[in-house]
């Protein structure tokens, strides 16, 4: 027994998961070697910059949880995001450059849908052909230039305030708890654990699979389209390559935050934590003036070391 | 044969009946006239071979399969079982071997999966409903366990219970289960036939597939015999004997006879394993080859005999035992074991023995690089050599060593595995399935070849699920159950009624 009181410590160390000893260990590193890291300022500037990315990482968990991944989030939130441009320039309207955002995102999760529960391409190549299109239409649309001018509503989201607290903050936050009453409240939810875990059970169950995991892909396009809002208040402008390779941080975050590829195992407070962690990454290496293709190289560290943290724990 | 006209002898109405249902798959009639009645209060037990048309009677029963001929009645009525949901409506439930849970999901959700309660809003689940109605559930199999606890960290025992919670929480009054002891320990399987015993007097019919029988008799009310598709008998435990259920499941088999000329005397001893065994599920296993032997390893499908010969290969790590080839100790990956002179000719010879793209040339000598061309230059005209001089000796039907070997019959590309551990200069070939899929001509050529293998010095282990191919074949076989070594048979012991004994669980 006494021997229990003393491992005590350790052990409640090893049952943390991989992904908060890693922000735990980033945050404490940048607080010492970044100069204003911890200030209340640069944590709120992470926060918000981390809201983009939350978008996106909360519904590729649950496209991960089916045992899929959707390669064109990046480039469905360029899109997007210059929807929200062109539209809000030509109608003076964020809510209808929203709308055409959101539908357009929408529109790219259901041809994920689709390509990957119908036509049964894997995920792996349908949304990598997607990104291309999505990468392609944005050149399209934009001419490969800027779209700028655009009305200061759309600017304003960025950084308004609502209680003190910044609105993009606000978004992340309700974004959560809207994927977390989801997941692990309604019908849908539990049956995306049964898409990656039992896809047999469904069946027997009398539900279609097909359908729901059409609907997962939809709902990554549609908080892309979201996201957009967000990227385009963020650069005041429309710009042709800004989501490229968010993806990447995305389907990182989820990884980071112990989301299993296979079985149907996701945990969508690891993905927050994940999105954090990736962003205290970015925040400090930038503070400590490191180039950007330093953050992306450390971003795939930071995926193995959170993965060798969570195999040593397992282990364990 | 069957007599379809004494179906009805016994009490009330049967619950379920089926009617000359017979279904065809390409190439094989897993299920021929094959009629069938459950009666509420019963168990009925279906028994028969691998293969013998259980699995797809089963599928049949509960919709996932529909049949080609014939006609389901239920409480005397016809009806129409053509999905799964149908059968769902008329209270069946099946509980397969491979679980239908869904492992990260709370047991309460995975017992009500696609029945949630609604909760306030529409979508949501109502939690604390679903917590109570499971808990009542669990609690009327006599279940003890936190419905809110994740079934991935459930043993296997536990989530066999949550299936049949399932099942009941359906109201299922007839209730399918395939062998649902097979991976019970003795007193989960009694806690498993107290239930059934509650069931049984609630009404619910129980058909019970199994392969143990000391179950039959334990358990069983009334028992119907399956053979290559067809309704062999249907009759009483009381009625019968166990030797006697044995042989309606092996039947009379048509003679096959396939050429084999028998060693006066085998070799020295080639393989020789010990007490080996592996986290695979195998223990004490005690196995020796002498060259020009064909030694037989049978035993139902999953009683360990391809864990075996993973284990003999290196496929597998090995906890305890000692295996000697050669008469040196062997030990290590499947690398090491090849460079010995071991081959494992593998059951999935598509996934795992060959490159089907790649030519029949480049499969037939890729083992054997590294005899062929010592200083590690490949030389294409050597190559080509080898190759052909293979496709001539072991008379492989095809049009050029340059043909894709997945453009050939199972039988050839069989022997363009065989071909490969040739060239390598294998000593030990291990079968697993040889003749899977292969056509009865294929057939007595492949086992041509293994004979005329050992006859020039090589040894032979073969898996078998084909008991009879075992006793035409085999110098001598061991018969597996449950992961261990269940019996030896000699040459004059090998009928496939002995390995059929052996190979049951008959306590």
């Amino acid at each position: 027994m006494s021997d229990a009181v003393v491992i005590g410590p350790i052990r409640a160390v090893r049952r943390l998961p991989g992904v908060a000893i890693v922000l735990v260990l980033l945050i404490g590193l940048f607080g010492t070697i970044a100069p204003g890291f911890l200030s209340a300022a640069n944590l709120a500037n992470v926060l918000v910059q981390s809201t983009i990315l939350i978008m996106l990482a909360l519904p590729m968990t649950l496209i991960i949880m089916t045992e899929g991944i959707d390669l064109s989030m990046g480039a469905v939130l360029t899109l997007t995001s210059l929807c929200v441009a062109i539209v809000s320039l030509a109608t003076k309207s964020m809510l209808l450059g929203l709308g055409a955002a959101v539908l357009v995102g929408t529109l790219f999760g259901l041809a994920n849908g689709w390509l990957v529960a119908i036509a049964k391409i894997p995920p792996f190549v349908a949304t990598l052909a997607t990104l291309g299109m999505a990468h392609g239409l944005s050149l399209i649309v934009s001419d490969g230039q800027s779209v700028v001018g655009i009305p200061h509503s759309v600017r304003d989201i960025y950084s308004a305030q609502l209680l003190g607290v910044p609105v993009p903050i606000l978004m992340g936050v309700a974004s959560y708890c809207i994927f977390h009453a989801l997941l692990y409240h309604t019908r849908f939810g539990t049956y995306v654990f049964a898409l990656g875990g039992n896809r047999e059970a469904l069946r027997y169950a009398g539900l279609s699979p097909n359908r729901l995991l059409i609907a997962v892909y939809a709902i990554g396009g549609m908080m892309a389209g979201v996201a957009g809002l967000l990227m385009t208040a963020r650069m005041n402008s429309g710009h042709p390559t800004a989501g490229l390779g968010l993806e990447f941080d995305a389907i990182a975050a989820v990884a980071v935050g112990g989301t299993s590829f296979e079985r149907g195992n996701g945990w969508l407070l690891g993905t927050v934590l994940g999105v954090l962690a990736v962003g205290v990454l970015r925040n400090g290496l930038n503070l400590v003036s490191l180039p950007s293709s330093v953050q992306v190289a450390s971003v795939g560290l930071l995926v193995i070391l959170a993965m060798f943290l969570d195999g040593l724990r397992s282990r364990a | 044969m069957s007599d379809s006209a004494e179906i009805t002898a016994a009490p009330p109405a049967p619950l379920l009946e089926l009617r000359g249902i017979s279904k065809q798959f390409p190439g094989v009639k897993a299920l021929d006239d094959v009629s069938f009645a459950v009666y509420p209060g019963e168990v009925h037990m279906l028994l028969g071979e691998n293969g013998a048309g259980k699995s797809s009677l089963m599928k049949i029963l509960c919709g996932a399969y529909s049949a080609d001929a014939g006609e389901v009645y239920y409480k005397g009525e016809k009806v129409d079982v053509s999905s799964t949901a149908e059968a769902r409506k008329l209270g069946i439930a099946v509980i397969f071997q491979e679980f239908s849970l869904v492992p990260f999901l709370d047991i309460a959700q995975n017992i009500f999966l696609g029945r949630e309660p609604k909760g306030r809003w529409p979508g949501i689940i109502d939690r604390r409903r679903i917590l109570r109605d499971a808990k009542r559930v669990l609690d009327s199999i006599g279940f003890e366990i936190d419905p809110s606890v994740v079934v991935d960290t459930l043993g296997v025992a536990q989530q066999q219970m949550v299936e049949i919670a399932k099942a009941i929480s359906q109201d299922a009054r007839i209730l399918v289960m395939d062998e649902p002891t097979a991976a019970l320990s003795d007193r989960e399987a009694d806690l498993l036939f107290a239930l059934i015993g509650r069931l049984k007097a609630d009404g619910v019919a129980i058909v019970y597939i199994s392969h143990r029988m000391a179950e039959v008799f334990a358990i069983g009310d009334r028992i119907t015999v399956l053979r290559d598709g067809r309704r062999i008998d249907q009759l009483r435990p009381a009625d019968v004997t166990p030797d006697h259920l044995v042989r309606m499941m092996v039947g009379r088999n048509v003679d096959m006879s396939y050429p084999r000329h028998f060693a006066e005397r085998p070799g020295e001893v080639v393989l020789q394993v010990k007490g080996l065994s592996a986290a695979t599920g195998i223990s004490d296993i005690d196995i020796e080859v002498r060259r020009g032997e064909i030694v037989g390893l049978c035993g139902l499908v999953g009683s360990g005999r391809t864990e075996v010969a993973r284990a003999i290969f290196g496929a597998d790590p090995v906890s305890e035992g000692e295996i000697i080839f050669d008469g040196k100790p062997i030990a290590g990956e499947p690398d090491v074991a090849a460079r010995r002179g071991i081959a494992l000719i593998p059951e999935s010879r598509k996934s795992e023995g060959l490159a089907l793209l790649r030519s029949v040339g480049d499969n037939l000598v890729v083992a054997a690089l590294n005899k062929l061309f010592p200083r590690r230059l490949y030389d294409p005209s050597d190559a080509q050599r080898t190759a052909d001089g293979l496709i001539r000796q072991l008379r492989i039907a095809t049009p050029s060593a340059r043909q894709a070997v997945g453009l050939l019959s199972g039988g050839n590309q069989q022997k363009v595995v065989i071909g490969k551990w040739l060239a390598a200069g294998a000593k030990l070939f291990i079968f697993d399935e040889p003749t899977r899929g292969i056509d009865v001509g294929a057939k007595s050529e492949i086992f041509a070849l293994i004979d005329r293998l050992v006859a020039e010095g090589a040894a032979a282990l073969m898996i078998s699920s084909e008991q009879i191919e075992i006793c035409h074949v085999c110098d001598r076989a061991y018969v597996m159950r449950d992961g261990r070594i269940a019996g030896h048979l000699t040459r004059s012991e090998l009928t496939e009624e002995n390995i059929v004994r052996l190979g049951m669980h008959d306590e």
